[in-house]
């Protein structure tokens, strides 16, 4: 999902207009100014000022994705201790309702899990931003001519790592996504089957859906700690 | 002094209001999977991102939505609605049968009409 961003130059003060205290003749001569420059279109300079302007935010969201990627690490490692807690105490309980309500609960762990890495999520969005940002930074430095050549290389080589590094992670992001789907798929599944069996009063049996489920729970915890051991955060 | 007692007896009676509110709020996971070249989508009037390797998840707030597309008429065509429950994933997919997009549900809604598809969780 896109959201519209407005340049810095232009935010909050569109909306406000000139100052009152602005006298006619200079308002006269801004708005000639204005004119002129959307008649003739974009100048060099104003492009390199928008180019210039743009950078600073792309530098912020690539922090950000490091800084969120080091934050969902510690959440993550955080809700593989619960889920590893919960399988333990779904492998114990004896009372089919009482494991139907941990589920519940379990559901809103690995809702958390796939909320961080879904699409529409922030994680995903910086990490998108930070993959386009070493792709252009890529492109421009292969038009560069102002360096000399080991020097553009240098900085080339030193992007292309970087680019790399962002693929992994989002790459990463998207094996766990599909893993935290798929686990949420599983326990509302066997949530739904196991009130089925309540509703019947089969309550033998939902222990023992309840029980299976745990290697199914076990098996997502190693997952989600594998990935704290892989995820790594691209510095730049 | 009698108008803040005018204030608090506004809060009180606004404060169940919220808190009713937030407990409502929620979110669950609509997983959006494409088969073969799916045209633009939309969930409700948002357009969505291609989606990459095929498949997406996306979070959504509780309630209703509607998967559409770009209709003959410019106008948005509903596909099917999707039912989004708290903390629960409704599964989509988005095929192509004779040039025009149809919804598949990975589970539909006992509810649902010939020509209202509802997927739900």
């Amino acid at each position: 999902m896109r959201s519209i961003l407005i340049p810095r130059a232009f935010s909050g003060k569109v909306a406000t207009g000139f100052p009152q205290k602005m006298r006619p003749l200079k308002i006269f001569a801004a708005m000639l100014l204005l004119s002129a420059s959307v008649v003739a279109g974009p100048s060099a300079p104003v492009l390199a000022q928008a180019e210039s302007a743009a950078t600073p935010d792309s530098r912020i969201a690539d922090d950000e994705f490091s800084k969120q990627l080091s934050e969902l690490r510690k959440t993550f490692g955080d809700l593989s201790k619960k889920i590893e807690d919960s399988a333990q105490t779904i492998g114990r309980l004896d009372n089919a309702e009482a494991a139907r309500k941990e589920i519940e609960e379990l559901r809103s762990y690995v809702g958390a899990l796939l909320d961080a890495v879904a699409d529409n999520g922030t994680v995903w969005n910086l990490g998108v931003k930070a993959l386009k940002r070493a792709e252009d930074k890529l492109k421009m430095l292969e038009r560069e001519t102002r360096y000399k050549p080991e020097d553009r290389q240098y900085l080339i080589d030193r992007w292309r790592e970087l680019r790399a590094a962002t693929e992994a992670a989002i790459g990463e992001l998207e094996a766990a996504r599909k893993d935290f789907a798929g686990l949420l798929r599983t326990l509302q599944t066997n949530e739904d089957f196991i009130d089925e069996l309540l509703q019947v009063r089969e309550h033998a049996k939902a222990l023992e859906v309840i029980h299976k489920l745990t290697d199914g729970i076990r098996d997502a915890s190693d997952k989600l700690k594998k990935l704290l051991t892989t995820l790594k955060t691209p510095g730049v | 002094m009698r108008s803040n007692m005018r204030l608090g007896g506004a809060a009180l009676l606004v404060l169940p209001i919220l808190a009713a509110c937030s407990g409502e709020s929620g979110v669950g996971y609509v997983e959006i999977k494409t088969i073969s070249a799916a045209p633009a989508l939309y969930l409700d009037t948002v357009k969505l991102e291609p989606l990459r390797n095929g498949v997406g998840v996306l979070r959504q707030k509780v309630g209703t939505t509607k998967l559409q597309v770009d209709g003959d008429s410019g106008q948005l065509a509903l596909l099917c609605n999707i039912v989004v429950q708290k903390n629960r994933i409704t599964t989509v997919t988005v095929s192509m049968a004779s040039r025009q997009a149809r919804c598949q549900c990975g589970r539909n809604s006992p509810a649902e009409t010939a020509t209202n598809r509802t997927c739900v969780a």
